[in-house]
């Protein structure tokens, strides 16, 4: 939790990040044209404290996985199988269309979980508390119907 | 020296997502399906302690605020929209790269989601920045700031009930 005090963390900042990097790589006229984008990365770098704390995510769980041995390929998740079945393509797909919501929404509120759920919260915004509420109404409402919690009891 | 200190914090708080159990499809639909409170103890603990640690480093002049922006209406859409990816996925952005790690494909899946998502938003941003932003825009305003008390005042007894909540919800299993 020292992490949450040091400097207030940011996930999906970072998405843009590399985005923006990667993009610089390939197009570099296409990046700069976009502020939103020449903004975050800023000096289209990623040897940032920031991006490292990222980077530092997968290698800490990675890393945690192994030690407990809990590594796994697993493709479809248990709940999803239950209502969806076992079709790994469906499970991709929908995770993918998942993600995109899910960094299009953080982007659109100017954060993720990390953000503003921990360190907005933290500080008692009332941007971070509105994003908060919303997030988990939503959330619920959209997990109850897609697995199946309605009309079964 | 610096990336070196945010790679460690970052595995740090990797492996303490794993550890938890936020990395789960699982433990975050049963969370979101109100079944599970592993997660809820996890946020509730984070936010106890972010409270009282940043209003405390606060009052001694020591913390790194960096209050969001308040736009009304387009915070209640971000918001939607993130939540009904979180329901679909099980993930979040950070929870996602954890769990890829973990050699979970859907999360490989949701990361490059996540990457299209931000890189659209980045490219529909001037359009979107006068539309929807400039709606309802009140600047970064905190709830202590409004009534006009410090900090340390409300986030002390809010954190405190965060951990004690924390600390009462039932175990999983405990409560089927």
């Amino acid at each position: 939790m020292a992490v949450a005090l040091v400097q207030p963390i940011g996930v999906s900042t970072q998405y843009v990040v590399l985005d923006g990097v990667l993009l610089h790589q390939v197009l570099p006229d296409v990046a700069d044209q976009s502020a939103y984008l020449s903004e975050a990365a800023g000096g289209w770098t990623l040897a940032t404290y920031e991006f490292f704390f990222v980077l530092g995510i997968p290698i800490g769980a990675f890393l945690a996985a192994w030690a407990t041995k809990r590594f796994s390929t697993r493709l479809v998740p248990g709940e999803w199988a239950h209502r969806f079945g076992p079709i790994p393509g469906r499970r991709l797909v929908w995770s993918c269309i998942g993600g995109f919501l899910l960094l299009f929404g953080a982007r659109f509120g100017g954060g993720c979980t990390s953000g503003h759920i921990i360190s907005g919260v933290s500080q008692l915004a009332v941007s971070s508390l509105i994003f908060s509420a919303v997030l988990f109404v939503s959330a619920i409402l959209t997990a109850r119907w897609l697995y199946g919690d309605w009309g079964k009891q | 020296m610096k990336l070196l200190l945010g790679l460690v914090l970052g595995a740090v708080f990797g492996a303490a997502l794993q550890l938890s159990g936020a990395s789960s499809h699982t433990k975050i639909t049963n969370a979101l399906r109100l079944k599970d409170m592993t997660i809820m103890k996890v946020i509730l603990t984070a936010i106890g302690v972010g409270l009282i640690g940043v209003h405390l480093l606060d009052a001694l002049g020591l913390a790194h605020m960096k209050v969001k922006d308040l736009y009304l209406p387009g915070m209640v859409v971000a918001g939607a929209i993130f939540g009904v990816g979180f329901a679909v996925t099980g993930y979040c952005p950070g929870t996602a790269l954890a769990a890829a790690a973990e050699g979970k494909p859907d999360a490989w899946a949701t990361v490059f989601g996540g990457l299209l998502g931000a890189l659209v938003f980045a490219f529909m941003f001037p359009d979107l920045e006068t539309v929807l932003m400039a709606l309802g825009q009140y600047g970064p305003v905190t709830i202590h700031e409004s009534f006009g008390m410090p900090g340390v005042m409300l986030a002390v007894p809010l954190g405190a009930l965060c951990l004690w909540l924390a600390v009462r919800l039932p175990d999983p299993g405990g409560a089927r």
